[in-house]
């Protein structure tokens, strides 16, 4: 094959270069999940909540090391940067120096493991045994017992992808577009079924080695830390509801750890591409994974957020503060009595401070000062909630005055130092103290009953 | 009042904590402090570290407490303030006192002597995730990893086992500047930390030969992953703050 031939006198530096720049709009890099000792003989070990070992001028975390093993792709997706009529430098990694350099990049502890994607080069079999090949070396030859992480090739051979589930901790299988209609238009030479088969395969492989983990513990483990997708969000045009939509079907049907949303960067310029002049869509990014937070862990269903009549998130408060005032008939709720689920619910709780809260109030009744010690976020939560049935400041549990006071800096109530202080009162004030003295007014005044 | 004059270390204060209870003080009405600052009134009482009283208070907090809450009490007292004895001693009274079981003895946050140690811990704990994030290993041309770090908190002695297990077959030296203490791993063997006489160690290092290539590789794959559409500085430094980035090669110039 002639382009492996002048791959192969490419300086490594140059391959780094082009393989990492081809992969950077990846997003799936963490290493979470799965947990597990150093051998003693060989390098490396896993930390269940992962480690991030860097952070990039984009403030995205470097956590692998995140790159392809090849750029030389027969596919033409038209938002991706390397589709086949795109002019730019190819590069194809060797195997070993693939394992040389996540070696070497390991004992510095500049990464936690290799994330491991790929162009596909001649078929996607031919890719996939690649990746294999090259994931069997570094676990056999040079002994690494840290992350990896590796995509599954659409279109792969299912025993393939079985190989590598055995090799790898996390496994992904990029949806890319939310929608079928999306991907025909976008990505001819892929299809929402062969994306969606081996992704239900790596589910059926991780259920089945739980079986046989609990038959016997030492079976070799089947993608440990689970499976993860990404989609890339403002290339079609589908609105939030039915992102999210998906994202909750593929967390209930195909049991996935993570769903990653990728803000489109028009990179190829193509004519059927949004132009995006304000840069890619960086707040709506956002609110979805702040939307899929709280479907993963806060005990909300898609469509408690969103539906047909408000299928966008608010640009102007998150989506649990949105529900919030949507929803004033829950509110306020009584920290000292509340369940989790409904402490989970308020604006300005997080996950720890509400299991805080509730070990806490074992001991005694908590009043607003704790709760700032529990971690608390009181500017966001204090309209939502009572301390023993007293509110934090006179506030009104009405949607309109909320949102204001959430959303403009200037009006929100004031916080000093210490957490709280009232504003000064004034003669001139702008708000109305005084309204026109009315009939009856005057004729009890007349009475003396006034 | 009694004012027990601790060192600053965890066997002097654990000491302290003993001797407390052996000699039936009133626990209100007793100090533990670190510096020498003169408190009127007082009985002061010199705590010089005992390891036998030491080992039977670490004993008695991992059975009483749980192993998860002991580790964040001796982390409490790694941080660099003056009030960390006096935090730690009377949240392991009122612990002891409430009969918290395993895994609860930080439950009652709104307590202020129980929020202040669990406070400590946490910025310890921060500080020790850190340092395995951000820490940077060079190899030196006899093949010791070596790696320089200047910490908030005298965190080598939690960060050295991650490391151990993660590197066995590697020789590795962390050394904290600013404590003047080394922590060293010898391939296949225990890691033991060291007191350093002299720093001068660090002005004698030499690369090996491959060591400048493998910073360039990781400057060049740091640079190329950034995706300049998405530049943001602020985001970098919340995450990244500006000083680890003295330690970190992706940072130094060519």
């Amino acid at each position: 094959m002639e382009y492996l031939m002048t791959g192969q006198e490419m300086p490594l530096e140059d391959k780094l270069q082009v393989l990492t720049d081809a992969a950077k709009y990846d997003v799936a890099c963490t290493s979470s999940g799965v947990e597990r000792k150093g051998n003693g003989k060989g390098m490396g070990n896993c930390v269940a909540a992962g480690i991030c070992h860097s952070f990039s001028g984009d403030g995205r975390c470097i956590s692998l090391l995140k790159i392809l093993l090849t750029n030389e792709c027969i596919y033409d997706c038209k938002y991706c940067r390397n589709r086949r009529s795109n002019d730019i430098p190819r590069a194809t990694f060797t195997p070993e120096e693939i394992c040389t350099l996540t070696m070497e990049f390991y004992r510095r502890n500049y990464i936690e493991g290799l994330f491991l994607s790929s162009g596909i080069i001649g078929n996607p079999t031919f890719t996939m045994e690649l990746i294999c090949r090259t994931i069997w070396l570094l676990r056999n030859k040079y002994l690494f017992n840290g992350y990896i992480h590796v995509k599954a090739i659409p279109g792969a051979a299912p025993e393939v992808i079985e190989q590598a589930g055995f090799l790898a901790d996390r496994m992904s299988v990029n949806l890319e577009l939310p929608t079928a209609e999306g991907l025909r238009t976008l990505a001819p030479n892929k299809h929402r079924k062969s994306i969606l088969t081996p992704m239900r395969q790596i589910q059926n492989g991780i259920q089945a080695n739980r079986n046989d983990l609990v038959l016997y513990r030492s079976a070799p483990k089947f993608v440990a830390g689970g499976q993860s997708t990404q989609m890339i969000v403002g290339a079609t045009p589908e609105s939030d509801y039915q992102i999210i939509n998906v994202a909750e079907n593929l967390y209930r049907k195909f049991d996935l750890k993570r769903v990653f949303y990728s803000a489109f960067v028009n990179v190829t310029g193509d004519k059927s591409l949004p132009a995006l002049p304000g840069g890619p869509p960086l707040l709506r990014e956002h609110r979805l994974y702040q939307a899929d937070w709280l479907l993963r862990f806060y005990g909300f269903r898609a469509e408690e957020l969103l539906d047909e009549r408000h299928p966008y998130f608010n640009v102007m408060l998150d989506p649990k503060e949105d529900w919030a005032v949507r929803h004033l008939e829950y509110f306020p709720v009584e920290i000292n009595r509340a369940p989790l689920e409904e402490l989970l619910r308020v604006p300005g709780v997080g996950v720890k401070s509400a299991q805080r809260i509730v070990a806490a109030r074992r001991s005694g009744r908590l009043d607003f000062p704790d709760l700032k010690k529990i971690g608390v976020v009181l500017k966001r939560a204090l309209y939502f909630i009572t301390c023993s049935g007293r509110l934090m400041y006179p506030v009104k549990l009405e949607e309109d005055y909320i949102v204001r006071n959430l959303t403009s800096p200037r009006d929100r109530i004031q916080f000093g130092s210490d957490g709280m202080s009232y504003r000064q009162m004034s003669l001139f004030d702008d708000a109305n103290f005084m309204r026109p003295i009315g009939v009856t007014e005057q004729r009890q005044t007349a009475l003396g009953q006034l | 009042m009694t004012v027990y004059r601790c060192e600053d270390t965890l066997e002097s204060i654990f000491t302290a904590i003993y001797r407390a209870y052996e000699e039936k003080r009133d626990h209100e009405d007793t100090l533990l402090c670190l510096t020498d600052d003169p408190i009127l009134f007082s009985e002061d009482v010199a705590a010089e570290a005992d390891e036998e009283r030491a080992r039977k208070v670490m004993n008695t907090l991992k059975r009483r407490f749980g192993n998860e809450d002991c580790a964040s009490l001796c982390m409490a007292l790694a941080a660099e303030d003056t009030d960390k004895a006096q935090a730690v001693y009377r949240t392991v009274v009122k612990g002891l006192r409430a009969g918290s079981r395993p895994g609860r003895l930080f439950d009652n946050l709104a307590d202020n002597d129980i929020h202040r140690a669990f406070a400590l811990a946490r910025g310890v704990s921060r500080e020790v995730g850190h340092q395995k994030e951000f820490l940077r290993f060079q190899e030196l041309d006899n093949g010791v990893l070596f790696s320089g770090i200047g910490p908030k908190a005298d965190v080598l002695t939690f960060i050295m086992p991650h490391f151990a297990d993660r590197l066995p077959v590697e020789n590795f030296v962390i050394y904290d500047e600013k404590r003047n203490l080394f922590g060293i791993h010898p391939a296949g063997r225990d890691w033991y930390l060291l007191r350093g006489e002299e720093a001068q160690e660090t002005l004698r290092l030499r690369y090996s030969q491959e060591e400048l290539r493998y910073q360039e590789l990781f400057r060049l794959f740091y640079h190329t992953i950034a995706i300049q559409e998405r530049k943001n500085d602020k985001l970098q430094k919340g995450m990244l703050p500006l000083r680890f980035r003295e330690y970190m090669v992706e940072f130094w110039k060519a």
